[in-house]
């Protein structure tokens, strides 16, 4: 077992220990010596996290996936797309609750998709170099381990070239609702619209 | 044993600098692209957070053992003192309430880093390095200007000087913490938001994660207020909750930033606009939280919080200074990025409503400060101090707060983006029927009930301005009133409207469950209605000023006086003594219409410490008005006494009111996600927030009782007429359904998160 799993397993342990100590010492000896075994733990856990803080200064343990996930940045776009999205969402409840005329809402309605939809054009534009490198970079790996073959897998799960036939809509089971083809989820209700290829 | 526990005590402040500026300087450097030392930083902090912990221990130590070598506990505690006050003395002085805040900035700080684990790690090192800063300046203020360590310079005291009395009582030992909570709270925003300017990264992201901390702070700054006002209204015994003391003042003006934070935000997430003035408005509002406490505890103005004058105050200036400069150069480097992509559509749409309320919002606040701070204005402008008082406030905050009581009632009225003239018809024709009829209510049966829509008001200024505010005074009950239905009725039709919708979609579930489920997705808009709610009951509440009176008499025993329809019989004094103090009481019966009530017994406590007595307000409390006694003075000889009563209406209303808004918060402050998604801290900080309620709900609902028979050893009053008796349940009713809804909300948010598909399947 490596020192920094002992540490956490160990601290998991002491912390819950050490404070159970003090509570017994207070009720039985008194108020007083029980904070001094508080103090004394205290002391005991700063001086350990700034020593496995100094450690680390000094190590060099390499990125985990998560960690590296974490430095990913939504691009305005995606951040733009998120404020049109929650857009249209407040326009259905507030048409829902009758908050704005139907004509307002489709005409503010268009305008949020036509805008989305530019949105999201330039998106997958803007990614396209970014997935042909990662195309390249899997097939190089399989490649490297052997796995190459006529049908390799593309990054998206799918073969990049055959797109499905725009515009096709299905209706949710549960509440009529027409969504994309692709759908996994309805939009309006959450329903689950078929096969959910193995996600929860 | 402990020899060295003065100096002990001093090396652990200078250990928190120490860690402070090392965890700084780690957490600057895995953000300039080191992020393998991002790891060190986290665990950096936890220990800068447990040496101020430890810190606080050794000082609880000290109080505990009575080590009077140190001055702070030789000053705010003595050999007489329950524990319970021991402990309260940590945060009851000066030093220790800078020692006690650099603790909670720690349990925060550890709380933040520990939220953050694998999130933000962009902005992660950058808000560790400035909580770092922050940590590091109050550490440097605790060393070089009010060390709560500091030994007595002639050597150890037999005795302390005792706590001050008026901080001996359970308001105040809860009052410094909550507010403390909410304004400590306010650092983390601002440790994001500056997070954000440093590294660009100044779309949605860090507003995002702000929101809850936000208000989270917020719920304990209002927590805080409501606390201090039933101090104030409690144990100062002038009859009132709020009198504008600059320290009052300090405490509620980041209330205003962080409400008006709350609302704007909304903006930034759906429309991408208004992010500078976002990030302005985080760090006006933590700014404020500095200097409140700034205010108190420098001596700039003088105050019923009066701490010692000290030379802290330069320090604070510097940081205030140090932090604007900095904040502002940062905002002005990032100008081209804040540039707002948005811009509002239409003068009739929500965006609007909420810009010109925070500017109403931000306005107040400039008001308060600018009035508090006058007395210092004028000195230097003209050389001689001009103080404004209560009366002024008053004058000028009515208006100022019935317009914001109408924006907060139209303002759910607009559709986001634009709303066209016919719904926005549909919208205001229920709300301004029922405020129509219940102000024709009002107006027709008000004298009736003793409370008449219109109360004549002197003129405060000559000239035009005085008549307008005349006019406006004197209109104030009415307005409120009106302005009160309106709100209400705003809500009602926004819930009715939002479970509507939702049946015609679902028609097989009932009301209840319509309404559960439409609260539920989405809590942040209808927990702030509730809040709406709460804080239209406490204006309610405040209007109740207009109609209260006060009487100041003089009984022999056995005189009875009538005030408001209570009649009073003044029985006698009763003395008796206590190892700390000696207690006088004055008995007085209450009837009402010929109905016995109970005993009052308002007195005055000389402690053998500190000189000057005390009072001690009796008072029974009810939903139409409070009956609230004070003792001037007793003649020994002829036992006369002189009494000062008031009858306060509708205070009940704010206190329930707060009950309310806390309810509401914590609708709106509860995950919208699982558990394993959000952590065991996003539910902890909910639950914080309902469990405050409950407690508070207690609290005051069993104060009533006690302000009513201050000590057990009074002699009983006749069985018939048990204030205790028949007090209490008209407060546990509506707050005990209050907790019980809220636990039953907590444990039916719970069950649904369990059930609900994943929303996200990627």
């Amino acid at each position: 077992m490596d020192p920094e799993r002992l540490a956490s397993v160990l601290s998991a342990w002491i912390a819950p220990a050490l404070v159970a100590t003090a509570v017994i010492v207070g009720a039985a000896v008194g108020l007083g010596p029980a904070l001094l075994v508080l103090a004394g733990s205290v002391l005991v856990g700063v001086v350990a996290l700034l020593w496995t803080s100094l450690g680390r200064l000094t190590g060099d343990a390499s990125l985990t996936i998560e960690e590296a996930l974490g430095f990913a940045a939504p691009s305005p776009e995606e951040e733009r797309k998120q404020s049109i999205v929650r857009a249209l969402k407040d326009l259905e409840y507030e048409r829902s609750v009758g908050k704005i005329s139907d004509q307002d809402y489709h005409q503010l309605s268009a305008r949020y998709r036509a805008e989305a939809k530019a949105l999201l054009k330039s998106i997958d534009e803007a990614n396209a170099p970014r997935w042909e490198q990662a195309e390249a970079l899997l097939a190089e790996r399989l490649k490297r381990e052997g796995l190459a073959s006529a049908s390799a897998p593309s990054v998206r799960g799918r073969p990049a070239a055959s797109k499905p036939p725009p515009a096709a809509r299905t209706a949710c089971a549960a509440c009529a609702t027409e969504n994309d083809e692709d759908a996994r989820f309805c939009k309006r209700c959450g329903a689950s619209m078929g096969p959910s290829e193995g996600t929860p | 044993m402990w020899d060295s526990l003065p100096g002990f005590g001093t090396s652990v402040l200078y250990a928190v600098l120490v860690a402070a500026a090392y965890t700084f300087a780690v957490a600057v450097a895995a953000g300039r692209g080191h992020p393998r030392l991002l790891e060190s930083a986290r665990r950096g902090a936890y220990a800068t957070a447990g040496l101020v912990a430890l810190g606080v221990l050794v000082l609880a130590y000290a109080f505990v053992t009575h080590d009077f070598r140190i001055r702070y506990v030789t000053r705010y505690s003595d050999r007489s003192m329950p524990t319970g006050y021991l402990i309260a003395a940590l945060w009851g002085g000066q030093d220790g309430s800078l020692l006690w805040w650099s603790f909670l900035l720690s349990i925060y700080t550890t709380a933040c880093v520990f939220w953050l684990k694998g999130k933000y790690r962009i902005l992660q090192p950058y808000v560790i390095a400035t909580l770092m800063v922050i940590m590091g300046f109050f550490a440097i203020l605790m060393l070089f200007a009010a060390n709560p360590f500091e030994s007595n310079l002639a050597g150890a005291k037999l005795d302390g000087e005792g706590l001050n009395p008026l901080l001996q009582n359970y308001w105040m030992a809860i009052h410094p913490p909550s507010l403390y909570t909410g304004f400590v709270g306010c650092s983390v925003p601002f440790s994001f938001a500056i997070a954000a300017l440093v590294t660009g990264r100044l779309d949605n992201e860090w507003t995002v994660a702000v929101r809850k901390w936000m208000l989270f702070a917020w719920l304990f700054l209002s927590i805080g207020n409501a606390l201090g006002m039933a101090w104030a209204y409690e144990e100062l015994g002038w009859g009132g909750y709020w009198a504008w003391d600059p320290v009052e003042n300090a405490a509620c003006l980041p209330w205003f930033g962080a409400t008006a934070y709350v609302h704007s935000t909304m903006i930034q997430e759906r429309r991408n606009m208004l992010k500078v003035w976002n990030v302005v408005l985080i760090a006006v509002t933590f700014l404020l939280t500095i200097f409140g406490t700034f205010l108190t505890r420098a001596g700039l103005i003088s105050s019923v919080h009066a701490f010692a004058q000290s030379d802290i105050g330069i320090f604070f200036v510097w940081f205030m200074g140090f932090v604007a400069a900095f904040t502002i150069a940062l905002i002005v480097w990032r100008l081209p990025q804040l540039r707002s992509r948005g811009q509002i559509e239409a003068v009739l749409s929500r965006e609007a409503a909420f810009v010109v309320n925070n500017w109403l919002l931000l306005g107040i606040a400039t008001f308060i400060l600018l009035a508090t701070i006058f007395p210092r204005i004028s000195e230097w402008l003209w050389h001689e101090t001009v103080t404004v008082g209560p009366p002024f406030f008053n004058r000028w905050m009515a208006p100022l707060g019935l317009g914001l009581l109408f924006l907060m009632g139209v303002g759910p009225l607009f559709g986001w983006r634009k709303t066209s003239g016919v719904s926005l018809k549909k919208a205001f024709a229920f709300p301004s029927t029922v405020a129509g009829a219940v102000l024709a209510l009002h107006v027709t049966v008000g004298n009736r009930l003793g409370f008449p829509a219109f109360v004549q008001q002197d003129a405060f200024y000559p000239g035009l301005a005085g008549a307008i505010l005349q006019k406006l005074g004197s209109a104030a009950p009415a307005l409120t009133v009106l302005l009160v239905a309106f709100n209400f009725a705003v809500v009602a039709q926004e819930f009715f409207r939002g479970v509507a919708a939702r049946r015609t979609r679902h028609s097989e579930e009932g009301v209840l469950v319509a309404l559960g489920r439409v609260v539920d997705k989405s809590r942040r808009r209808y927990g702030g209605y509730i809040v709406h709610v709460g804080i239209g009951l406490m204006f309610l509440g405040f209007a109740g000023r207009a109609w209260e009176v006060e009487h100041e008499v003089s009984l022999s025993p056995g005189d009875q006086h009538e005030i408001a329809g209570y009649t009073i019989t003044y029985r006698g004094p009763r003395m008796e003594v206590d190892p700390a103090k000696r207690m006088i009481f004055a008995d007085v019966d209450v009837e009402r219409g010929g109905r016995a009530l109970g005993r009052l017994t308002p007195a005055r406590f000389i402690y053998t410490k500190a000189g000057q007595p005390t009072t001690e307000v009796s008072m029974m409390r009810g939903l139409h008005d409070d009956l609230y006694l004070v003792v001037g003075m007793i003649d020994p000889q002829s036992k006369r006494a002189t009494l000062r009563l008031h009858v306060n209406p509708l205070v009940s209303w704010v206190w329930i009111g707060v009950f309310v808004l806390i309810g509401g918060a914590s609708i709106s402050l509860w995950p919208e996600v699982k558990l394993r998604e959000v952590g065991v801290w996003g539910y902890l900080r909910a639950t914080a927030g309902a469990a405050t309620s409950i407690m508070l709900a207690i609290l005051l609902a069993t104060s009533s009782a006690r302000a009513a028979t201050p000590i057990a050893k009074s002699p009983p009053p006749p069985p018939s007429a048990h204030a205790e008796v028949a007090l209490p349940p008209i407060h546990a009713a509506p707050f005990g359904a209050l907790g019980a809804g809220l636990v039953l909300g907590a444990v039916s948010f719970r069950r649904r998160d369990r059930k609900q598909p994943a929303r996200h399947p990627s």
